[in-house]
């Protein structure tokens, strides 16, 4: 299916479900929800209904994942089936029972042929800290041919586990990207990394890089090495030849996080904050306005 | 098969290969096991999940045989703390290998089965690394690898009958698939008593002896601390301590975590389990007595705001005596200090167990509890023990000379002193020369020679009298001495260099005397403990 087919699929899916939900009583819901012989847009309709019903025995569970797993069924009543899963699994008392098979289930779709639906189900397992899912997307970032997701949304749901593994990918994906997405999110997921400060600072101070990546980079050097981000913003806020906006997130870091002992003693910056009250963009005198409020001058 | 060594550059399935080879030659038993040592360097540079593979298929390997006493600690803490749904599962089967039931061991089945009941998952224990993609081909889940387990124990579980009976009530909290399960567990621990029917004395309802090793007690022969003397940490506050600053003069217990640990059996109730020890301390009147520190595993990631906030959370005292650090110079030698049990993929903990260790008045380890979940009086008592130890005269070394643990802490302020006081009564001009003759001339000595080398002696006691300064400002983390004695050594050099800036010889010396009387001062100021033990003597 292609990417327009499968929004399209979703949305009337969502707005089949909207309309239904509170039409069927539970009993009707499944039989109409796993019923192959009804149109889709009776089944997708039908799937809100069932949520509890797939709590309260284990008969109308398989059934529901038997509708989630078999590749013979539409697209929309499958996402609709893994909606309908995933809300009753929110009950994490009574949907315990449930959730071996749920997870065993949403493994096996992991690699099903339907992007949207792959899509949806890894994101599930990947909150979870599923290995199986974890070791998945790594191996498709290691070898493309391999991957079930891109890899800007394989990065991301890596990203959910600290302990995943991903660091080394992320940076071989930083130095070569497929995409500026990529890219993107491979800093993301790397913002966490203590030993990529020297990437970040290089980034920040790199006037070639898109200001998205370098803002990143500034945030990520708050997480991991916040005494580094507070000597470059006032770097960055010295430098006359710096643009604005990357000047704009120095001066926040330095209002809502710099050392005040330091920052107050620093003549320097305290003249230049002086001076972009006066010259700068809207925000940036905004910003001099607050610093100066917090630290005088 | 070629021969298989267990090092990290070991591919996965290798690795399980070198396991399956173990675990077929019943001589061999222990190097299994020894894999399951947290810093085995199998495990260096490995992910979370890798680490979780192959210790669970090391725990399934020990499961095809008798487990013996050796292995059981490993598999007693994966139930005791277990997060991780195939390695729970893999330890709940290996114990069914050992070779009796045991009472002692319902209690860490019934843990195990609360921490994991709500996030109870499908796992393969058949194939290396395979993950279950559904219930009912050859899988199986934790939970119902601990309830065959509570079988497996019958009656020796009596004393957990109330918890099952709970399940058996409730209904909740299992699958219905379970219930079946359940009421077997009961029929199971409900079943004759064999302590009762039995006559015989023999209790079974403690650990096996060789389980000691959960916790060590090591009076008579600790390791020195030189090779850590170095190590500088700093603390939840940013402010920067020598490892024998903070260490030495008063016993200490040391837990380790890091804040990004997810499994909160651990690292989060290790530092909620030490706030509580520093109340018991407190209310024992020894918080002065007794310091108490956390030192994370990720100096990298945990930075004060981090250290100080996850402390603070979990109601940990924070102050001079009670502090929270993170090692920012000589992590290997803290490493090696304390033979930590922990690995690392990059600067990031990829396992490690629970380890709290107490040190004696010398920075020894003189105690640890390791792995099972520790008792916050029993640390306390022991550290009592240790303040109520005599303070022995160091060791001899091997070479026959008294090994210095202190020597950072005490030989340089003195050879310090020494060498500023030489550098301050040195005669430097004519002037002192003159003054050094009156005063001879007094005394009744005519004449004293001067000489060109004395020119050179005097450069090499500035120098030695720096060098010293410096290395006493590492070890304590304060290097306003070293500062001043540099700029004193400048002034002196630049006075008698023929630049006619002999004025300045005399702030050199001044600066010199004021430098190294604040490096030999700064000793005292670190050992607050010694004045205080004086004071009420006196």
């Amino acid at each position: 299916m292609s990417k327009k087919g499968i929004k399209r699929a979703a949305k009337s899916a969502k707005s089949a479900m909207q309309a239904g939900a509170t039409s069927l009583s539970p009993r009707l819901a499944m039989t109409t929800a796993t019923n192959a012989g009804k149109s889709v847009k009776e089944r997708v309709a039908a799937m809100p209904n069932v949520s509890q019903a797939v709590i309260e025995s284990d008969a109308q569970l398989q059934a529901v994942l038997k509708v989630l797993r078999s590749k013979d069924e539409p697209t929309p009543v499958r996402l609709a089936a893994l909606q309908a899963l995933q809300a009753a699994s929110f009950a994490v008392i009574e949907f315990e029972s449930c959730r071996g098979d749920y997870l065993a289930t949403l493994r096996a779709v992991a690699t099903d042929s339907d992007l949207e639906l792959r899509q949806r189900v890894l994101g599930i397992l990947a909150r979870e800290n599923d290995g199986f899912a974890q070791q998945r997307l790594l191996e498709g970032l290691q070898n493309p041919e391999k991957a079930l997701l891109p890899p800007e949304k394989a990065l991301q749901l890596l990203g959910y586990d600290v302990h995943a593994d991903a660091y080394p990918v992320a940076r071989e994906i930083v130095k070569h990207p497929p995409s500026d997405a990529a890219k993107r999110e491979a800093l993301r997921l790397l913002g966490a990394d203590a030993s990529s400060k020297p990437l970040f600072e290089k980034i920040l101070r790199d006037k070639e890089e898109t200001r998205e990546i370098r803002q990143i980079a500034a945030s990520s050097l708050h997480a991991i090495a916040p005494a580094a981000l507070q000597k470059h913003a006032r770097e960055m806020l010295l430098d006359p030849k710096e643009y604005s906006d990357i000047q704009e997130t120095s001066l926040t870091a330095l209002t809502q996080f710099g050392d005040a002992g330091k920052v107050e003693k620093d003549e320097t910056l305290m003249k230049r904050i002086s001076s972009l009250r006066g010259v700068g963009s809207t925000k940036l005198k905004q910003g001099a306005r607050l610093f100066q409020a917090k630290y005088g001058g | 098969m070629p021969q298989l060594a267990a090092t990290r550059a070991l591919a996965e399935s290798e690795f399980a290969q070198l396991v399956d080879a173990l675990s077929s030659e019943p001589d061999r038993g222990n190097e299994l096991i020894d894999l399951l040592r947290e810093d085995h360097p199998v495990y260096d540079q490995r992910g979370a999940a890798a680490t979780v593979r192959m210790r669970g298929w090391i725990l399934i390997a020990l499961s095809r045989s008798a487990l013996n006493d050796n292995a059981l600690l490993f598999v007693l803490e994966e139930l005791d703390t277990g997060r991780d749904a195939y390695l729970v599962a893999a330890a709940a089967r290996a114990l069914r290998s050992y070779a009796n039931p045991n009472a002692a061991f319902a209690p860490f089945v019934i843990r195990a089965i609360d921490n994991i009941r709500y996030h109870d998952e499908p796992v393969t224990l058949e194939r290396y690394g395979e993950y279950a993609t559904s219930t009912t081909d050859s899988g199986t889940t934790p939970v119902r690898e601990l309830l065959a387990t509570l079988v497996w124990l019958g009656p020796h579980a009596r004393e957990v009958l109330r918890e099952i009976e709970s399940w058996r009530a409730n209904r909740s909290g299992f699958s219905k698939k379970f219930w079946n399960e359940v009421d077997q567990a009961f029929d199971a621990v409900a079943g004759i008593d064999p302590l009762r029917e039995s006559n015989h004395d023999t209790c079974c309802c403690k650990l096996p002896s060789s389980l000691g090793n959960t916790h060590s007690w090591s009076p008579g022969s600790r390791n020195d601390c030189e090779a850590i003397e170095s190590t500088v940490f700093e603390d939840h506050d940013g402010a920067t301590i020598a490892f024998g600053e903070f260490f030495r003069g008063h016993p200490s217990v040391v837990v380790f975590f890091y804040t990004r640990c997810d499994n909160p059996q651990k690292c989060s109730l290790t530092i909620t389990k030490l706030a509580r020890l520093q109340k018991l301390l407190a209310d024992q009147g020894l918080t002065e007595q007794i310091s108490t520190s956390a030192i994370t595993y990720d100096p990298a990631f945990d930075v004060p705001e981090r250290l100080s906030g996850y402390g603070r959370n979990r109601g940990v005292r924070l102050d001079a005596r009670h502090r929270m650090l993170r090692a920012i110079d000589g992590v290997d030698a803290l490493r090696n200090h304390f033979k930590l049990g922990v690995n690392f993929i990059e600067s990031l903990v990829n396992r490690h167990r629970i380890e709290v260790y107490i040190l004696d008045v010398d920075g020894r380890v003189a105690a640890s509890f390791e792995r099972i979940h520790w008792n916050e009086q029993e640390v306390i008592n022991r550290a009592v023990e240790l303040l109520k130890e005599e303070r022995p005269p160091p060791p001899p070394s091997e070479t026959g000379r008294l090994v210095a643990p202190s020597r950072s802490s005490t030989a340089l302020p003195v050879a310090s002193t020494f060498a500023s006081l030489g550098l301050a009564f040195f005669p430097k001009c004519p002037v002192c020369w003159a003054a050094y003759l009156s005063v001879l001339g007094l005394t009744g000595l005519e004449r004293i020679p001067y000489a060109p080398w004395l020119q050179l002696a005097l450069i090499a006691l500035v120098l030695l009298n720096v060098v010293s300064v410096w290395m006493r400002g590492r070890a304590t983390g304060r290097m306003s001495a070293f500062a001043l004695v540099a700029a004193g050594a400048i002034a002196i050099l630049i006075s008698r260099a023929g630049l006619g800036l002999d004025g300045a010889g005399p702030w050199g010396v001044a600066l010199t005397l004021a430098g190294s009387l604040l490096s030999a001062l700064s000793r005292e100021k670190t050992t607050p403990v010694l004045w205080r033990r004086l004071a009420t003597r006196v």
